[in-house]
């Protein structure tokens, strides 16, 4: 007891004023208006699909698109919630991307339906999921960044949650990117991929948000 | 929490002291040992302190530092846990061992301990209280002065130096 008095005298000699961190709404909102800038600015630099106003009129290609965006902004907002140690007192928040993911799979599967006859797949296979993990690069340090800075009691799930919005942005890049009707391939080698990515994030996550 | 935040010593000092109260009972039915509480509760408050730009103030103290408490226990646990299933391990190297037959010892109690006298003050000091009195290396540490550290380099010197005499 003697040790924790004199830790808790010596902890109060630390007076400096500290600024409470941004809520995570706030937070949130800063990174989807990065991931926007970032996605906009590569859209610029390296060109987009030339038939992408006509594949926004598809029913099934713009609910993948909404979702996905979903799927990005739900994401954030969680790994904002779970940089807090209480998750900001909203737990159920963490979740949703649970309900995004959930609605994703399901327009993948009806668009997978729909995708008759099958349009043929592209020459390539993993160098979508490459491009896709290299754009998402920076999105996921930026995130990690920030999030090291607070303090999350929930390494894995944060981590894993941080990494997926980061790839969801690559996804969308990409989608807007390249011209490729196959469904298949897109679930094959675009999405599928997000589960091993989820993995990986949780590793990071044990590493990287330690404090 | 809001006055520390501002810099206000006196309520920073009167929040962690609370805080302390408040988690003791809580750390206390987790944990065996009065020093394993105190351990913890170090570490809780250290945690805290380091993450109190977390807390804004606008919502309910308790769930932050109880959050923070399970947080620091679980990984406490989870390292302590970690360390018997260490020790099991050298549990199964130690059966292999008592196979052989170590009744017939070439060195005698008396022999070792004879060895021990001659050793340098501090070394000899150390296998006493460690193998004698039964004291951890960190127990002995704190009554002699040094580091837990210092005191389990200063035995493994004193074993390698009594393990060369004995055979001679």
């Amino acid at each position: 007891m003697a040790n924790i008095n004199e830790l808790i005298n010596e902890l109060a000699q630390d007076t400096a004023v500290v600024k409470p961190a941004r809520h995570p709404a706030v937070l949130s909102i800063e990174w989807i208006l990065a991931a926007a800038f970032y996605l906009a600015t590569a859209l610029i630099f390296f060109g987009y699909r030339p038939d992408l106003t006509a594949k926004l009129q598809e029913t099934w290609f713009l609910a993948e698109i909404v979702v996905l965006v979903a799927i990005f902004l739900t994401t954030t907002l969680s790994a904002a919630l779970l940089s807090f140690p209480d998750m900001h007192q909203m737990p159920r928040f963490t979740l949703i991307p649970a309900i995004s993911f959930s609605i994703f799979t399901m327009v993948m599967l009806f668009a997978l339906q729909a995708d008759k006859p099958p349009s043929p797949p592209p020459d390539h296979s993993f160098i979508c999921t490459m491009s896709i993990t290299l754009f998402a690069i920076l999105p996921a340090i930026w995130t990690f960044y920030v999030m090291r800075k607070l303090a999350s009691t929930h390494h894995y799930r944060a981590g894993s949650i941080a990494l997926l919005a980061a790839f969801s942005v690559g996804a969308l890049w990409l989608r807007f990117y390249e011209q490729n009707d196959s469904i298949l391939h897109v679930i094959e080698w675009h999405y599928l991929p997000m589960i091993v990515v989820s993995f990986i994030g949780m590793w990071m996550g044990k590493i990287f948000l330690k404090w | 929490m809001k006055q520390s935040l501002a810099g206000d010593q006196h309520a920073y000092t009167t929040l962690l002291q609370e805080t302390s109260r408040l988690l003791q009972p809580y750390l206390a039915k987790r944990l065996g040992f009065t020093n394993e509480v105190d351990d913890l509760m170090q570490e809780v408050l250290i945690s805290l302190h380091k993450a109190r730009h977390t807390y804004d103030g606008n919502r309910p103290y308790k769930p932050w530092i109880y959050a923070i408490a399970r947080f620091r226990l679980q990984d406490y646990l989870r390292a302590h846990y970690a360390d018997q299933l260490h020790r099991a391990d050298d549990f199964f190297e130690l059966e292999e061992i008592l196979q052989i037959d170590v009744t017939e010892s070439p060195f005698s109690y008396e022999s070792i301990s004879g060895e021990v006298q001659k050793l340098p003050e501090k070394q000899a000091t150390i296998l006493r209280m460690m193998h004698q009195e039964g004291y951890t290396a960190k127990e002995v540490a704190a009554k002699i002065n040094m580091t837990e550290s210092a005191v389990k380099v200063a035995a493994h010197r004193a074993y390698k130096i009594l393990r060369q005499r004995l055979e001679k």
